[in-house]
C-alpha cells in the first residue's frame, strides 16, 4: 500500500467517474428494450446493496487491502488463490474497457489509425497518472469531474433546445411486462456498471475518514446511476429504440442529432473526446487496483517496478481478447457477466462477508 | 537522469509525430467537401451517384486569392454508377483529385425512379454505417426528374445549391407547411417502425435543364431553371407510391404535428377564400383506443393565430364575429385533415403514425395488427378529428378599409 | 529570541564555519602598516578600495580608515568619521584603562552601529558589505562602522506588475528598502525577519520574512532547511534560490511565486506565507505557492468581488486559450473538419487553398516567427523596439498572407494566442504555457483531439502531482477545500471570506463577524422648506 490518503469527497467523485466511464458509451441494458432505463434504475438498486456488502467487509478490516483480508478470512492458501483471481479479473476488465474505448475511437473518428496506437496512448496517460499514486488520481478526478459534468449539462441543454426529445418513443412502458426487465437487471445492469464498484474495496483503506465511506459510496452510485438513467432516457427518446438498439455508441448518435443555430452541430467528436475522461478513470482505477493488489500479494516494494509490466499486460490483452468488435461485445454479454461479474462481484464477497461475520462472532464469544 | 528523461520524451514525441504522419489526417486542401449526394437508378438497375462538391475558392475566396470570381461555378458535380452504394461512391474518386469528405453533406436527393422501383431502404445502410456521413442530413425526393438534375442545378442567392434546397425547405416548412424538413435520422426511424411510414418532401427543377447547369443560367433575375419545393412523396414499405400536393400535404403534416405557421383561407358568405387566418402556433396530438379489436384514432388540434387578410367588409372589433370566424377555421381545418387522412387511407399507407399511436395505447392488440396494419386495419380505421382554433389578434388594423361605415 | 531562531543561527554558524575552513581566519597584525599592506595585497590593490591613513592630533596615534567607494555613504564617512577622528580631542587613552578602540567606539564616532572586528575574515566581510573599517596602530583588533550607502535606484512603479488600483510602489534592489516597504504595511512586532548570507563568493544577504503566529512552523522549518542546503558560489537573483529550493525541479510549471509589489508580499504574509528577500533584486519570492495564485493579481483584491471573480475566471480560460488555440486549430482543420460549421469550413478551405504548407507547419512557422519577434522586442533598445514591432506586424500580418505563405485564419489564431498569453499576471506561468504550446501542436498534428484530451489529462494529472513546500499545487480545487475556495478561482467579498487559507496556517480567523455592511433602513428625509441654494453648494 502507498502512503496516501483520500477524502470521502474524492471517493465520491472517483465512484461517479468510474460508473459513468463506459456505461455512457455502450448500449446498456437494451435487452429490456424501451425499458432499458428502468433496468438501469433497478440495477442501481442492486448495486447499492452490493456496495453495502463491500462496505461491511471493509468495516471488519478497515486498514488492510482485500488481498490481505481474504487470506485472513479463508486461510492462507485459498485466500491467496482468491486474491490472485481478483487481480486477474481486474486486469482483464481494465483490458476490456480499454478495448471499448479504443474501438469507439477507431470506429468514430480515427478509422485509419491502428487500434494498438490508440490503446497505447490512452494507457500511457493512465500509467503516468497511476504512477503518481492514488492521491493524484483522485485530485485529477476532482478537476475533470467539473469539466465532465459541465459538458454533460451543456449536452443535455442542447438536446432539449434542439427539440429532439420525444417522450412518445419511450411508450409503451413495460410492453412485455416486468419479466424482460428483471432478466436484464440480473444478467447485465446489475454488474455493469454498478457491481463493478467491487474495485473500490481496494481503495477503501486509503480513506482518511472511514466513517464516511458509506455515505460517499451510496451517493456516488446513486448520482451516477441517475445520470446513466437520464442518458438512456434521452437516447431512446431522441433516437427511438430501434436506432439505439442498432447503434454501437448510442450517446454519440444522440449528440450527433443536435443542431442549434446552424453552428452547434456535429458535436459528436467533441463529446466522444469528453467521454474518454470517464474511460480514463475506469481503466485507471482497475489498473491501480490490480497494481496495489499485486504489490500486496507478492510483497513487492514500490509500485514503479510493477507498473510497466502490468501496463504491458493490459495493453496486449486489450489487443488479443477479441479479434473483432462483435466478438468483443459478445464476450461482454455472454461470458463476462455470468462467469466473471457474478462470482467476483456477488458470490465471493457475500461468502467472505458471511465467514467474516461468523468468525467475528466467535471471537466475541471467546 | 533528468536529461535522459527529457531526451526520451522528445524522441518519443518526435517519433510519434513522424510515424503517425498519415493516419486519419487530412489537410483541408486535400478534401473535396461534398455538399449533396444524389442517388438514381440507372436503366440496368445500377445505382447512379451524383455528388456536388464545393469549390471553396469560388464560394468564399473572393478578395483573398485571385482564383475566385463568378466566372467559375461554386460547385462541381461528379456522377458514377455501381451495383452498390460504396462502389458507386468510391468509383467517383477516379474523377476527383481530392478525397471525398462526406461529413458536411447536408442534402441527400433521391431520384424518383429509384424511390418508385427499387425502394429507398438499400441506400441508407452504407450511409448510416459510415462515420463521416451524419444523420442530420436532410432528405428530398426529386420529382419528375433524376436526382442528378437537382444536384447539377446552380442557384443564385445561396451559392451552394444544397444550401438553397435546405434553406428553402426550412423556411417553407415554417411559414407555409406543405413540405417537411426531414432528417435522415427521422426517416430511418419511420422506415424501421412498423407503425408508421415516411413522407419526404419533393423538389422539382422545371425549365431547361441544359441551361441550369451553366453559370450563365444564374446571371438572370429569373433563371430559366430554378429549384423549387413541390409536394410530399408518400412511401409504403420503402417505395414511393404517390405524390400529394397542396392542401393534402398540409393536412398530412398537420396530423404529424409539423405545422408551425401557415395560412388558412376561409369562405365568407359566397366570397370564396376571402379571409385568411394565420396560424401562429398549433399543437396536434394523436391518440388511439382499441375496442373489440377495432382501433379508433382521435386527432386533436388546437391552433392559435391572427387574422392575416380580409377581402370582405366585416367588423373584426366584434368578438362574436371572431367567434364565428373561429368556427369557420375549425371547420376548414377539420375538412382539410379528414380529406388528407382519407387520401392516405386510400393509398393504404400509414404515413400519419396512427400505428404508433395504437402501439402506445394497447401493445397487446398491436402485436396482432402489426403485420397487416397498412393493408387491413389502417384503411378502415375510424378517425375522429377535433379542432380548437383561437383568434387572438387581428393584426395592426381592426376593420378592413373596404368597410364603409 | 526564540529557540528556533537560535537553532537557526547555530546552523548558520555551522554553514559559515564550513566556509571558513576554506579560507584562513587569522588574527590581525599589531602594526597598522602591515595590516594595511595585507589588505592591499588581498584586494589586489583595487582602485575602489580607499585606505585613508591619519594621525590623531594629540597623541600621534596612527589610524587607518578603510572603505569601499561606491557602496558606502560618502557623506557619513566624511561628516561623522573622518572629521571626528581627526579633530576630536577625546582620544586620550594614556593613563586610562581603556582600550583606544573602545574610546573611539563609545566617544568619538557618532554612528548607529559600531562593532569590533577580530579577524581577517570578519574584516573582509564587513568591508565588502559597505562598512568602514577603522584600524589603530598597535591594536590587534579593528572597528567596523556602519556606513552603508551609495547610489541606489529610487522606489518606482513596478514595470512588470502594473495595477490599475493599488499602490504604485515597487521593490528596489536594496534589501533594506524592500523590507522596510513591507514593514511599513504591517506595523506589528510579530513581523519577523531572519537573515542569512548565501553564496560562498558573493555573500549575498538573504532574509526571510514572516508573521510569527500566522506562518506555519512546518513550512518555516522546511524553508530553513532548504536554504541551508544551498551551497553555491554565488546568488545573484531570487531565481537562483527558486531553482534550488523548489519541490519539482523538472516541471515546466513554476511552484514558487515571485512579485515586485510590497502590497502583494504583505497580503501573502497575512495569509501565512513566507517571503524570501534577496539583496540586489527587486523580486521577492513567497512560499508556498499554489497554481491559482499565478492567476491572481493584486488588483483583484482591491476591486469589487464580482468583477475580480469574473476576471480570474477569464484569466484561466484565456490561459487555456494561450495553451490550446493553435493546437485546436491544427486538430480541427486536419482531423475533425466535421466540427467546423460548413460555411466556416468553406472559408477556411478557400484560404488554405493556396498555402503550400500543412497546417501544422504553418502554425509552427507563425508561432516561431512570433516568438522571435517577442524575444527581439524584449532585447531591443527601446528606441528600436517600435520599428521592430512595426516590421513584425507587417511580416506576420500583411506580407505573409499576401505572399500566400500563411492563411489569414492562422494569423488570427496566432494573434489571439499571443495576446492571450499576456493576460496571465505571472510571467513564469505565461512562459510555461509558451513552451508547452509547441508540444501540444505536435500532439494535435499527430492525433487530433484525442491527443489533445490526453495531453490535457496528463497536464492536469501533472499539475495535481506537484507540490509547493508540501502543499498540493492545485489546492484548494484538488483536493477541494471548501473553506479556501473563497479566494481561488473566485474571490468572495471580504465579509464573506472570514478565514485565512487553511493550507498555510492553522490560525484561521482573520476578521470579526458581521462585517457585511448594511445601510440603515430608511434615510429620514424630512419634508422641509427648501430655501434657495439648499441643494447647491453654499
Amino acid at each position: 500500500m502507498e502512503k496516501a490518503k483520500i477524502t470521502p469527497g474524492q471517493l465520491f467523485i472517483l465512484i461517479f467517474l468510474f460508473e459513468l466511464g463506459s456505461a455512457l458509451l455502450i448500449p446498456l441494458g437494451l435487452s429490456a428494450k424501451k425499458d432499458a432505463w428502468l433496468a438501469i434504475l433497478l440495477g442501481m438498486g442492486g448495486g447499492l446493496c452490493l456496495f453495502l456488502i463491500y462496505q461491511a467487509l471493509y468495516n471488519y478490516y478497515p486498514d488492510i487491502l482485500p488481498t490481505t483480508y481474504m487470506q485472513e478470512i479463508t486461510g492462507k492458501v485459498l485466500g491467496k488463490l482468491l486474491a490472485f483471481l481478483y487481480l486477474i479479473y481486474f486486469l482483464y476488465i481494465a483490458a476490456r474497457v480499454l478495448r471499448d474505448f479504443g474501438e469507439m475511437l477507431v470506429t468514430f473518428a480515427y478509422d485509419e489509425t491502428p487500434l494498438f496506437i490508440i490503446n497505447a496512448l490512452l494507457l500511457f496517460c493512465i500509467v503516468y497518472t497511476v504512477h503518481k499514486g492514488i492521491e493524484v488520481l483522485a485530485r485529477t478526478g476532482e478537476l475533470l469531474f467539473v469539466l465532465l459534468y459541465f459538458l454533460a449539462v451543456i449536452g443535455f441543454v442542447l438536446v432539449v433546445v434542439s427539440g429532439l426529445i420525444e417522450l412518445n418513443n419511450l411508450q409503451p412502458v413495460l410492453e412485455e411486462g416486468i419479466g424482460p426487465v428483471i432478466k436484464t437487471v440480473v444478467t447485465e445492469t446489475w454488474y455493469i456498471p454498478f457491481g463493478e464498484v467491487v474495485v473500490f474495496t481496494m481503495i477503501f483503506p486509503y480513506l482518511n475518514r472511514p466513517k464516511h465511506v458509506k455515505a460517499a459510496g451510496l451517493t456516488g452510485i446513486a448520482l451516477s446511476g441517475l445520470n446513466i438513467v437520464i442518458t438512456m432516457v434521452v437516447n431512446i427518446s431522441v433516437l427511438s429504440y430501434e436506432l439505439v438498439s442498432r447503434s454501437q455508441f448510442p450517446l454519440l448518435n444522440t449528440i450527433q442529432a443536435i443542431e442549434v443555430a446552424e453552428f452547434l452541430e456535429r458535436l459528436d467528436v467533441f463529446f466522444m473526446i469528453a467521454l474518454i475522461t470517464g474511460g480514463f478513470f475506469k481503466i485507471g482505477l482497475y489498473f491501480y487496483a490490480a497494481l496495489i493488489g499485486t504489490a500486496d500479494l507478492f510483497k513487492v516494494n514500490g509500485l514503479s517496478r510493477l507498473i510497466y509490466p502490468l501496463g504491458l499486460v493490459v495493453l496486449f490483452s486489450s489487443m488479443t481478447i477479441a479479434s473483432s468488435y462483435s466478438e468483443h461485445i459478445q464476450e461482454g454479454i455472454r461470458f463476462v457477466p455470468l462467469y466473471m461479474h457474478l462470482p467476483f462481484q456477488v458470490i465471493i464477497p457475500a461468502l467472505l462477508l458471511l465467514i467474516a461475520v461468523v468468525k467475528n462472532r466467535k471471537k466475541q464469544r471467546l | 537522469m533528468m536529461i535522459k528523461g527529457l531526451l526520451c520524451f522528445f524522441s518519443m514525441l518526435l517519433s510519434i509525430s513522424i510515424l503517425s504522419g498519415c493516419w486519419s489526417n487530412q489537410e483541408l486542401p486535400d478534401l473535396a467537401l461534398v455538399s449533396a449526394i444524389g442517388i438514381d437508378l440507372s436503366e440496368d438497375g445500377e445505382f447512379v451517384n451524383t455528388i456536388q462538391v464545393i469549390n471553396p475558392g469560388n464560394v468564399a475566396g473572393e478578395g483573398i486569392q485571385n482564383t475566385g470570381g463568378s466566372e467559375s461555378p461554386p460547385v462541381s458535380t461528379y456522377t458514377e454508377h455501381g451495383y452498390n452504394m460504396t462502389e458507386a461512391q468510391r468509383r467517383i474518386s477516379k474523377k476527383v483529385s481530392r478525397e471525398l469528405y462526406y461529413a458536411h453533406t447536408n442534402l441527400l436527393v433521391i431520384g424518383e425512379k429509384l424511390a418508385e422501383e427499387r425502394g429507398i431502404q438499400e441506400i441508407f445502410d452504407a450511409l448510416e454505417r459510415d462515420n463521416e456521413f451524419r444523420t442530420t442530413t436532410k432528405v428530398v425526393v426529386a420529382q419528375d426528374a433524376k436526382a442528378e438534375e437537382i444536384i447539377k442545378t446552380l442557384t443564385s442567392i445561396d451559392k451552394i445549391p444544397a444550401n438553397k434546397v435546405i434553406k428553402t425547405l426550412r423556411s417553407t416548412e415554417r411559414i407555409w407547411g406543405e413540405n417537411i424538413n426531414l432528417e435522415t435520422r427521422g426517416l430511418l426511424q419511420k422506415l424501421i417502425s412498423p407503425g408508421t411510414s415516411p413522407v419526404i418532401s419533393c423538389f422539382r427543377a422545371p425549365g431547361d435543364e441544359e441551361k441550369g447547369e451553366a453559370i450563365e443560367g444564374i446571371q438572370e433575375t429569373q433563371p430559366p431553371f430554378r429549384l423549387q419545393a413541390s409536394g410530399l412523396a408518400l412511401f409504403k414499405d420503402g417505395k414511393l407510391i404517390h405524390t400529394v400536393n397542396g392542401d393534402t400535404s398540409k393536412g398530412i403534416l398537420w396530423v404529424l404535428d409539423k405545422i408551425k405557421e401557415t395560412g388558412v383561407s376561409l369562405d365568407w358568405k359566397q366570397n370564396k377564400e376571402a379571409i385568411v387566418y394565420e396560424v401562429i402556433r398549433q399543437k396536434t396530438s394523436v391518440s388511439a383506443q382499441v375496442k373489440n379489436n377495432q382501433p379508433k384514432i382521435s386527432v386533436e388540434v388546437s391552433a392559435e393565430g391572427d387574422i392575416g387578410e380580409t377581402a370582405v367588409p366585416i367588423d373584426l372589433r366584434k368578438p362574436h364575429v371572431l367567434k364565428d370566424l373561429e368556427g369557420l377555421v375549425e371547420k376548414e381545418i377539420k375538412e382539410n385533415l379528414l380529406s388528407s387522412i382519407k387520401k392516405t387511407q386510400e393509398l393504404q399507407t400509414d404515413v400519419l403514425g396512427f400505428g404508433e399511436a395504437v402501439h402506445r395505447a394497447d401493445s397487446e392488440a398491436w402485436k396482432e395488427m402489426k403485420e397487416n396494419w397498412n393493408d387491413e386495419y389502417f384503411p378502415e380505421v375510424e378517425v375522429d378529428v377535433k379542432v380548437h382554433a383561437f383568434i387572438r389578434r387581428t393584426g395592426l388594423r381592426n376593420k378592413p378599409f373596404l368597410m364603409d361605415f | 529570541m526564540s529557540y528556533r531562531f537560535r537553532k537557526f543561527l547555530k546552523s548558520k554558524r555551522k554553514y559559515t564555519n564550513a566556509v571558513q575552513n576554506a579560507g584562513p581566519a587569522e588574527e590581525l597584525y599589531t602594526s597598522l602598516d602591515s595590516n594595511l599592506s595585507k589588505i592591499k595585497q588581498r584586494t589586489g590593490n583595487s582602485s575602489d578600495i580607499v585606505i585613508r591613513e591619519m594621525t590623531t592630533a594629540q597623541e600621534n596615534k596612527q589610524i587607518g580608515v578603510i572603505f569601499v567607494e561606491g557602496i558606502v555613504d560618502n557623506r557619513t564617512i566624511h561628516d561623522f568619521l573622518l572629521e571626528s577622528l581627526m579633530d576630536d580631542p577625546a582620544i586620550e587613552t594614556e593613563g586610562t584603562e581603556r582600550d583606544v578602540l573602545e574610546t573611539i567606539a563609545e566617544k568619538i564616532v557618532p554612528l548607529g552601529e559600531v562593532t569590533r572586528v577580530n579577524n581577517w575574515k570578519e574584516l573582509y566581510e564587513s568591508l565588502m558589505s559597505g562598512l568602514t573599517i577603522i584600524l589603530v596602530d598597535g591594536v590587534m583588533q579593528g572597528l567596523s562602522a556602519s556606513t552603508k550607502g551609495g547610489e541606489r535606484r529610487s522606489i518606482q512603479e513596478p514595470p512588470t506588475e502594473i495595477s490599475i488600483r493599488g499602490p504604485r510602489e515597487g521593490f528596489t534592489e536594496s534589501l533594506r528598502t524592500n523590507t522596510s516597504l513591507v514593514r511599513r504595511r504591517i506595523k506589528n512586532p510579530n513581523l519577523w525577519v531572519e537573515s542569512l548570507q548565501l553564496g560562498e563568493k558573493t555573500k549575498t544577504d538573504v532574509e526571510i520574512m514572516y508573521i510569527e503566529g500566522i506562518a506555519s512552523e512546518k513550512n518555516l522549518n522546511e524553508l530553513r532547511e532548504r536554504l541551508e542546503n544551498i551551497n553555491m558560489d554565488g546568488i545573484l537573483e531570487t531565481g537562483y534560490i527558486e531553482e534550488l529550493i523548489e519541490d519539482q525541479p523538472s516541471s515546466p510549471f513554476p511552484t514558487i511565486h515571485f512579485t515586485e509589489r510590497p502590497d502583494a508580499v504583505a497580503g501573502n504574509l497575512l495569509e501565512g506565507r513566507i517571503a524570501i528577500f534577496v539583496d540586489g533584486t527587486p523580486f521577492v519570492l513567497h512560499v508556498p505557492s499554489i497554481f491559482i495564485q499565478f492567476f491572481q493579481s493584486v488588483d483583484d483584491y482591491y476591486s469589487r468581488a464580482y468583477i475580480a471573480s469574473s476576471l480570474r475566471f477569464m484569466r484561466i480560460m484565456v490561459f487555456l486559450i494561450s495553451l490550446y488555440a493553435p493546437a485546436t486549430y491544427v486538430a480541427a482543420t486536419t482531423f475533425h473538419q466535421e466540427m467546423i460549421p460548413t460555411q466556416l469550413l468553406v472559408v477556411l478551405s478557400a484560404q488554405r487553398e493556396a498555402v503550400p504548407f500543412p497546417a501544422v507547419i504553418e502554425a509552427f512557422l507563425m508561432e516561431i516567427t512570433f516568438e522571435i519577434l517577442r524575444e527581439a522586442g524584449i532585447r531591443m533598445p527601446q528606441a528600436v523596439g517600435q520599428t521592430v514591432s512595426i516590421v513584425g506586424a507587417l511580416v506576420i500580418g500583411q506580407a505573409a498572407v499576401q505572399a500566400g505563405i500563411v492563411s489569414p485564419a492562422m494569423v488570427i489564431i496566432v494573434a489571439i494566442t499571443a495576446i492571450a498569453s499576456f493576460t496571465t499576471p505571472s510571467y513564469s506561468m505565461a512562459i510555461a504555457a509558451r513552451l508547452i504550446r509547441f508540444g501540444l501542436m505536435i500532439v494535435a498534428a499527430s492525433f487530433g483531439f484525442y491527443g489533445l484530451i490526453l495531453s490535457f489529462i496528463v497536464i492536469i494529472a501533472h499539475l495535481c502531482s506537484l507540490r509547493s513546500f508540501g502543499i498540493p499545487y492545485m489546492a484548494p480545487l484538488a483536493p477541494f477545500i471548501p473553506a479556501d475556495f473563497g479566494d481561488s478561482v473566485i474571490r468572495l467579498p471580504r465579509w464573506g471570506d472570514k478565514e485565512r487559507p487553511r493550507l498555510f496556517t492553522t490560525k484561521n480567523e482573520r476578521e470579526g463577524s458581521g462585517q457585511k455592511p448594511t445601510p440603515p433602513e430608511t434615510r429620514n428625509i424630512k419634508k422641509q422648506q427648501m430655501k434657495k441654494g439648499d441643494l447647491n453648494d453654499d
